[in-house]
């Protein structure tokens, strides 16, 4: 193009003959158009949209592991008038849903949501040792003075040896959370306190693993909380109020579906995700493939392809064989029969096999390609950012009247979104318009016409997404001015109908292909904003104070009810962990560092490690 | 280490009524005391009744805070308890063990565990099929086995339906004779014979 003009006039530098030969594109299509004047009005519906998933993540260290905990054991402590434990016992149970228990507290009652957990009712009178007679206890079969024994809030008591014996056996076994009275059929919770003062004595590394292990039901017994599954481990949980179904980022960097824990995939479901890569990961196809389209040579064995129409193959090595049967056979052969050999299999089956598996492996092709033609664009993510940010800072030290580049970065991040949407969507249509789980949702009509449907919103995003990746890998940083605005006004138009197409083709997913299937698949809404980075848990200190109080009020009350009972321990642990947490708040850590530092993890003096949860750190 | 002073109080306990009980625990060999065989009398009006059920013991180091571990010796036919090697289903062996039961205890709710299976949650599900779907043949073999496994004069009630099949009469016939005439095999012979 312009090659006469070319010639003609003075020489120009290579940027701006790239220039004028992108003026053809120098328009603004319709659809850029479209996106100008709709812009606004389409950020009042995506707000509604996103509205309709909504959900908020926090990210959980283990600083602020047990106050997540202490917030939801004060609220249920001070609003049933519980003990520690038993408000433990009951969160653990209804899985730390503290809404739900009051819920279930108005349409159950007191009596049954408590027995249910199995909490007393009532607590047995045990203020004090009733009498100096001795006590009998039915496990060892020994007489023991009182002082030796131990009595539950349900009123059963054994002697503190086996009390302890039995302690270390459920800790060894995992069950932590629910220790119940030995008596048969007491459904009670044993008394935590009770628990750590008799383990301690004789085994303090069970007794700090049973620690752990109630501080992580917080994460383990709850279905808003999962950890990050980051490796090596960060030592985060992720908590989400909302919708589950949700893609989230930890401060650490790692990004992953909130769901099923694996990398996001949205808008694949968990199941189709789950498939494709195990399908990836074990190239069945490919064998499949080698299997399908070679035999191997009778002579020596290795794999030949078919390489004509008739059933005569010749391998490298000279020899001649049947493709039906593999038998080897003299060379001399019409079209449908080799001379001197009669193998009986002239039949189609072979074929039709042959075909339909040729026919999977393509299709399966198709769709990785494209998927991995994107991945593979999304690898280079860091490159073109830092390639990106080269050429913004040579602009904004250049003269010139435009000082802004924050339009580049924000059609990257963009395009990054975007692109992932579009890997992902790959995948997806293979599922949802293959015979591996859909079969039978939809007739073959029905499944062409929604294919015809979706693809065209694929093919529109992609060339899209391919063009403001285009106008993005311009050398802007040699435009002249008008230039420069020219490519800002494609980026910034562009990245307004790739968002725009990203949403539209989520609403077709959502609403005309998978709403429609008897089997529900729920995936990752789309995030214009891109996926949602939890945030650091954030409780006041304030009521952090106030649970600290509310604990120390509680273990009072548990004190004055008890007579003897000694909660001293349990105290002063839960008052050295307060100081802690208080210390290292107030050192001027940035709180706010994407990237957690290691040491952080292994910090000072911190009682548990918990960059390992408790049952994996067992097994090490 | 198993709890020594405990598991001997337990035997001596067991055993003071055991004409009473029905159950009975004795050392399997005398020098180990983790192994154990305990005797259940097959309970009345079930299909085990006049039958003495031989179970093996073993007590894990953890014992008492860890479940003894029983198997049935004698061959029996129930949905709880497997027809191949004696393997028990019950959770008070499992889960729903507590320090506070004792291997009497234990060995009574195996007696219990004869008078009333559990086919909901059974070992062997050939056995748990036939009770439910079929109550009557369940019942007769179930009894057969008693004869045949947990009586001492049922010994060698095997070798008699064998011998008599070879003969060419059918299994169920010759099994069902033999039980007729209370295992006497010339009498079951002549009966066979005659018709
Ligand atoms: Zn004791
Ligand atoms: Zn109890
Ligand atoms: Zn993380
Ligand atoms: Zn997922
Ligand atoms: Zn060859
Ligand atoms: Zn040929
Ligand atoms: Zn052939």
């Amino acid at each position: 193009m312009g090659r006469d003009a070319e010639e003609a006039s003075p020489p120009v530098s290579s940027s701006e003959l790239e220039q004028e030969e992108d003026d053809d594109d120098c328009y603004l299509s319709d659809q850029e158009d479209d996106a100008l004047e709709e812009s606004v009005l389409q950020v009042l519906e995506d707000e509604h949209l996103e509205d309709c998933h909504w959900s908020c993540s926090s990210v959980i260290t283990k600083e602020s592991l047990l106050l997540a905990q202490r917030e939801d054991l004060r609220k249920v402590i001070e609003l049933l008038g519980l003990r520690e434990h038993h408000a433990r016992t009951l969160l653990i149970h209804y899985r730390w849903d503290v809404e739900r228990i009051f819920e279930l507290l108005d349409q159950k009652g007191r009596d049954r949501l408590f027995s249910e957990a199995g909490i007393p009712l009532q607590y047995a009178n045990n203020a004090g040792p009733s009498s100096s007679t001795e006590v009998t206890c039915n496990v060892c079969f020994e007489d023991v003075p009182p002082s030796a024994a131990s009595e539950m809030d349900c009123g059963h008591n054994y002697c503190n040896d086996c009390w302890t014996e039995y302690f270390i056996v459920k800790i060894n076994e995992g069950q932590s959370r629910r220790v119940r009275c030995m008596t048969p059929k007491c459904n009670a919770i044993c008394d935590e306190a009770v628990i750590r003062k008799l383990v301690i004595a004789r085994r303090p590394d069970l007794a700090e693993r049973f620690e752990r292990f109630l501080l992580e039901s917080y994460i383990e017994d709850n279905d808003t909380v999962k950890w990050c599954p980051s490796i090596p481990h960060c030592g985060n949980a992720i908590r989400v109020k909302g919708d589950i179904y949700c893609e989230v980022e930890c401060t650490c960097g790692c990004q992953f579906c909130f769901n099923c824990s694996l990398q996001a995939h949205s808008p694949c479901s968990c199941m189709m995700w789950e498939l494709w890569i195990k399908k990836c990961r074990d190239e069945s196809e490919t064998v499949n493939w080698i299997t399908v389209n070679t035999k191997p040579c009778p002579k020596c064995h290795k794999p030949v392809e078919k390489n004509g129409g008739c059933n005569l193959v010749a391998c490298i090595c000279g020899q001649a064989f049947c493709w039906l049967c593999g038998g080897a056979t003299g060379r001399d052969h019409t079209w449908s029969s080799i001379s001197g050999h009669s193998c009986g299999r002239f039949t189609d089956d072979q074929t039709k096999k042959t075909e339909q598996a040729r026919r999977d492996l393509y299709r399966y092709m198709h769709y990785h390609n494209r998927y991995k033609a994107h991945t593979d664009s999304l690898k280079q993510e860091a490159k073109l950012k830092r390639d990106i940010q080269g050429k913004i800072s040579i602009s904004e030290n250049k003269e010139s009247k435009i000082k802004d580049y924050s339009w580049v970065i924000n059609g990257l991040n963009r395009l990054f979104r975007s692109r992932r949407v579009l890997s992902y969507s790959y995948p997806f249509a293979f599922y949802m318009f293959g015979d591996e789980i859909f079969k039978d949702e939809m007739t073959p009509e029905e499944r062409e016409l929604k294919q015809n449907l979706f693809e065209d919103q694929q093919q529109q995003l992609e060339f899209n997404v391919e063009r403001l990746s285009g106008f993005l890998e311009k050398d802007f940083q040699n435009f002249t001015d008008d230039e420069v605005m020219d490519t800002m006004k494609h980026v910034i138009n562009l990245s307004n109908v790739v968002d725009r197409l990203c949403k539209q083709m989520y609403q077709c997913i959502e609403n005309d292909l998978l709403y429609p299937l008897r089997t529900p698949h729920n995936i990752a809404p789309y995030k214009s904003k891109g996926l949602d980075r939890a945030s650091e848990l954030h409780i006041s200190w304030d009521s952090a104070e106030q649970s600290s109080k509310s604990t120390k009020r509680s273990q009072d009350e548990h004190r004055s009810q008890h007579g003897v009972h000694n909660n001293e321990y349990a105290s002063t642990i839960l008052g050295k962990r307060a100081l802690e947490l208080h210390g290292s708040s107030s050192d001027n850590r940035p709180r706010q560092s994407h990237k957690r530092e290691r040491q952080d993890a292994n910090g000072g003096g911190a009682l548990f490690d918990l960059n390992v949860p408790a049952e994996v750190a067992d097994k090490i | 280490m198993v709890d020594i002073s405990r598991v001997q109080k337990e035997l001596t306990e067991c055993n003071r009524d055991r004409e009473v009980s029905g159950v009975s625990i004795a050392l399997h060999d005398g020098a180990n005391i983790s192994h154990l065989t305990g005797t259940i009398a097959g309970p009345t009006d079930s299909p085990y009744e006049g039958g003495t059920f031989t179970i093996d013991i073993r007590l894990p180091g953890g014992y008492p805070f860890e479940p003894p571990k029983m198997q049935f010796v004698t061959k029996v036919w129930h949905p709880n308890i497997s027809s191949q090697n004696g393997a028990i289903c019950l959770d008070i062996l499992k889960d729903q063990w507590s320090p506070a039961l004792t291997l009497k205890t234990a060995l009574l709710s195996l007696q219990a565990l004869l008078s009333s299976p559990a086919p909901d949650d059974p070992q062997d599900a050939v056995v748990a099929q036939q009770y439910l779907r079929d109550y009557p043949t369940f019942a007769a073999t179930a009894r057969y086995w008693t004869e045949a496994f947990a009586k001492s004069s049922s010994t060698g009630m095997e070798e008699k339906v064998q011998k008599l099949v070879e003969m060419g009469f059918p299994e169920d016939l010759v099994r069902s004779t033999l039980k007729s005439v209370d295992g006497d095999e010339n009498t079951a012979l002549e009966k066979l014979c005659s018709g």
